[in-house]
C-alpha cells in the first residue's frame, strides 16, 4: 500500500501540477534572496573591514596636517595613494599635550608611475624605527629584525608584491635602488598595499628630487595616550592647541568612510525593501490565482471535514516549500555573487577582509527566513479569504 | 426528538442588487433511519436545502438542528467534525481531487478526522470494490468516466460510517443497471446501519420507492 498520503504530500503534488508557475515563483524568491545575501554580505564586510583596519592601527590618536584627515583615512583604510605634509617640529608640540604617552611619525611618499623600471604607483611609507610602534609588530613577524638603509619591506597586497610575486627583487623607488627584504603579513588595513622603508633613506630621496617632499617634513603622527586617558579628549586638546593639525581618535577614524558607506547601505536597504514588497505582491497575485483555481477543491475538502486550519496548513506547506527552495537557490547564488563581486568591486577590494564562515551562515539564515517569510506574508491573505469561504460557495465558484 | 429539524430556514442569495430566494421559510423534521427522496424542478432549491442540512452553507435565517443542536452555532472545529463524522455528502457535481487516486480520494476525510491521517487503505479498497471499481483503485479521476467518478464519490461518502447520508442526484449519470445496483447498496446501508438517507433525484420512479417523498417548488417544500 502506498503510505505517502498526507497533507504535505498533497501540497507537493499540487506544486507539481503547475511546474512552470512553481519554478517562476522559486526563481523570483531566489533572486530576491540573493539580493538579500549580497546586500547583507556587503554591509557586514564593509563594516568589519573598516573596524578591523582602525582597530589594528595600534595608535590611539592620529595627527595629520589640517584638512588632510580624509586623505589620511584614505591611506590608512582604503589603500589610496595620497600625500600630505607638515613640519617635523610639530612632533615636539604634540608631545607637550597632556595625556600623550608615546608618539611616532611617518612620511608618505607617492612613487611616480609611468617611468621605466619604477614600481607601480604605491604609497611608500618612511617610518622612524627608533620610535615606531605601528609597523614593529608586523616587521618582527616578517623578518625578525629592523630594516637597514636601502632595504624595503612590502605589504601583503602590495601591487609590487602581486606583480612580481617575489620578495627579494631590487626595485627603483624615486631613483634609488631598494632591496626588498620581506612581505608583511596581512593586516586588513591600508598597510597592506604600501612599501615601507626607514626614515634614514629620505635624505637620499630628497637629493634625487623626484618627490614633492621637502626637507624636515612628515605626513602623520601616531599617538599613544597614557593609561586611563580618553583618546577623544587628547585628540580634542591637540586639535585645539595646534591649529596646523587635525587630530582624530581611533574610534573616529573611518567615520567619514563609514558615513559614505552608510548612505550606500541606506540605498541598498531601500532597494531591498522595495524588492521585498514587490515580491509580496507577486506571491499575493499568484496565490490569489491559485486559491481561485482551487476554490472548488478546497470547498470539497471542507465539505468532507477539513477545518480552516487544515486549509491553512495545506497552503502553508506549499508556500513554505516554495520559499525554502527559492531561498536555498538564492543563498547559493547570492553568496557566489557576493564573493565574485568582492573581487571586482573597487570599494570592497580596497577594504577587503573576508567574512568568517559563521557570518556567512548567519547571513544565509537571515536571508532564508526573510525569503520564506515574504512568501508566507504574500500568501496569507488569499489563503485566509479562501478558508473563510462557505464550502458550497467555494465549490460553485468558477 | 427528530434527528434533523429544520426550523423556518431561509436562504437568500444576493447577486449585485438582485436577491434570489433559493429556499423560503421551510420547516421539516427527519427521523433517524428515514429514507427520503426530494424531487423538484431545476432551480427549485434542492441542492441549497440539502447543503444547509449538510452544514456546508449557512441559512440566511432559521436553524438547522442535528440531534437538537443548532449546527450553525458551532465553531469551525465542531462544525467541521459534524461534516466529517456525521454526514456523508454526495455531490451533484464532480467532487474528486484530481491529484489523488480513487483510493486516496476515499481516504481524504480520514486526513481531517480524529486520526488525522489516511489510515484505512483496506476499507477504501473494499468500498471501491462494492461500487464496482475494484480494478480502478489506483486510477486518477482524469482516467475515470463520469459514472465511475460518481461511484468513487459515493464510496467516499460512506468511508466514515456516517449517520446521515445526503445525496444530490447520486445516480445522475449512471446507466439503469448501475443505478439500480447503487440504489440497492445505499438502501441496504440505510437498513443495516439505521442511518438516515436523503437523496435528490429527477427520476420519479426512484423517488417513489422512498419511504418518504418530498417535493420542492420555488424554494418551498411539501410532502407528497
Ligand atoms: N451562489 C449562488 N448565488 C446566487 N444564486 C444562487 C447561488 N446558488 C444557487 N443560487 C440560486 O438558487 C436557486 C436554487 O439553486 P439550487 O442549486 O438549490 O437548485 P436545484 O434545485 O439544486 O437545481 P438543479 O436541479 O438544477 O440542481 C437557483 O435559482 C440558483 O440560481
Ligand atoms: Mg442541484
Amino acid at each position: 500500500m502506498p503510505s505517502t498520503f498526507t497533507l504535505q504530500s498533497l501540497a507537493l503534488r499540487n506544486l507539481k501540477r503547475k511546474p512552470l508557475r512553481t519554478l517562476v515563483l522559486i526563481t523570483s524568491i531566489g533572486l530576491l534572496v540573493s539580493a538579500f545575501v549580497f546586500v547583507l554580505s556587503f554591509v557586514r564586510r564593509v563594516d568589519s573591514a573598516v573596524r578591523t583596519a582602525s582597530d589594528r592601527l595600534g595608535a590611539d590618536v592620529i595627527v595629520v596636517p589640517s584638512g588632510s584627515r580624509g586623505a589620511a583615512e584614505d591611506i590608512l583604510l582604503e589603500n589610496r595613494v595620497k600625500s600630505f605634509y607638515m613640519d617635523k617640529s610639530l612632533i615636539d608640540r604634540v608631545r607637550q599635550i597632556k595625556g600623550v604617552d608615546a608618539l611616532t611619525s611617518q612620511t608618505y611618499l607617492v612613487s611616480i608611475t609611468g617611468q621605466c623600471c619604477d614600481v607601480p604607483e604605491t604609497v611608500v611609507v618612511a617610518f622612524n624605527q627608533d620610535t615606531d610602534f605601528i609597523i614593529k609588530p608586523w616587521l618582527q613577524k616578517a623578518i625578525g629584525r629592523p630594516l637597514h638603509k636601502g632595504e624595503a619591506i612590502v605589504g601583503s597586497e602590495s601591487s609590487l608584491n602581486i606583480s612580481l610575486g617575489l620578495t627579494e627583487v631590487d626595485s627603483h623607488l624615486f631613483g634609488n635602488m631598494f632591496k626588498m627584504v620581506g612581505v608583511l603579513e596581512k593586516t586588513g588595513s591600508g598597510l597592506d598595499t604600501a612599501i615601507f622603508i626607514d626614515e634614514s633613506n629620505i635624505d637620499d630621496i630628497l637629493r634625487k628630487g623626484k618627490t614633492s617632499l621637502k626637507k624636515d617634513q612628515i605626513s602623520i603622527i601616531f599617538v599613544k595616550v597614557k593609561k586611563g586617558v580618553d583618546p577623544s579628549k587628547v585628540a580634542g586638546d591637540i586639535g585645539d592647541s595646534i591649529v596646523e593639525v587635525n587630530a582624530v581618535a581611533r574610534k573616529d577614524i573611518g567615520r567619514n568612510i563609514l558615513g559614505t558607506l552608510k548612505e550606500l547601505n541606506r540605498i541598498f536597504f531601500v532597494t531591498v525593501v522595495l524588492a521585498s514588497i514587490l515580491s509580496i505582491f507577486l506571491v499575493w497575485a499568484v496565490f490569489s490565482a491559485i486559491t481561485n483555481e482551487r476554490a472548488w477543491e478546497i470547498g470539497i475538502m471542507r465539505a468532507v471535514g477539513a477545518r480552516e486550519v487544515h486549509v491553512s496548513r495545506l497552503f502553508l506547506f506549499e508556500v513554505i516549500s516554495i520559499g525554502v527552495a527559492g531561498s536555498i537557490v538564492g543563498v547559493a547564488c547570492g553568496t557566489a555573487v557576493a564573493v565574485m563581486l568582492a573581487k571586482n568591486f573597487m570599494l570592497l577590494k580596497k577594504v577587503s577582509t573576508d567574512l568568517a564562515l559563521v557570518e556567512r551562515a548567519v547571513i544565509a539564515l537571515i536571508s532564508l527566513l526573510a525569503g520564506t517569510g515574504i512568501c508566507v506574508a504574500g500568501a496569507l491573505f488569499p489563503i485566509r479569504r479562501l478558508k473563510k469561504m462557505e464550502p458550497l460557495l467555494a465549490i460553485r465558484k468558477d | 426528538m427528530a434527528q434533523i429539524e429544520l426550523a423556518e430556514i431561509e436562504k437568500i442569495f444576493r447577486v449585485g442588487d438582485q436577491t434570489i430566494t433559493a429556499v423560503s421559510a421551510t420547516s421539516l423534521a427527519i427521523e433517524k433511519g428515514d429514507f427520503v427522496s426530494i424531487v423538484g424542478h431545476s432551480g427549485s432549491g434542492k441542492t441549497t436545502l440539502l447543503s444547509m442540512i449538510g452544514g456546508i452553507i449557512s441559512p440566511t435565517s432559521g436553524k438547522v438542528l442535528f440531534e437538537g443542536n443548532d449546527i450553525f452555532s458551532l465553531n469551525d472545529d465542531a462544525l467541521s467534525s459534524y461534516r466529517n463524522l456525521k454526514v456523508g455528502f454526495m455531490f451533484q457535481f464532480a467532487s474528486l481531487l484530481p491529484v489523488l487516486t480513487a483510493q486516496e480520494n476515499l481516504l481524504l476525510p480520514g486526513l481531517f478526522g480524529p486520526a488525522g491521517r489516511a489510515a484505512d487503505w483496506k476499507k477504501a479498497a473494499e468500498l471501491l470494490d462494492t461500487v464496482g471499481l475494484g480494478e480502478k483503485i489506483h486510477a486518477y479521476p482524469s482516467q475515470l468516466s463520469g459514472g465511475q467518478q460518481r461511484r468513487v464519490a459515493i464510496a467516499r461518502a460512506l468511508m466514515n460510517d456516517p449517520e446521515l447520508i445526503l445525496a444530490d442526484e447520486p445516480t445522475g449519470d449512471l446507466d439503469e443497471e448501475t443505478e439500480n445496483e447503487i440504489m440497492d447498496l445505499l438502501r441496504s446501508y440505510n437498513r443495516e446501519n439505521n442511518s438516515t438517507f436523503v437523496f435528490i433525484t429527477h427520476n420519479r420512479d426512484l423517488a417513489s420507492h422512498a419511504k418518504r417523498q418530498l417535493m420542492m417548488h420555488h424554494g418551498s417544500i411539501r410532502e407528497q
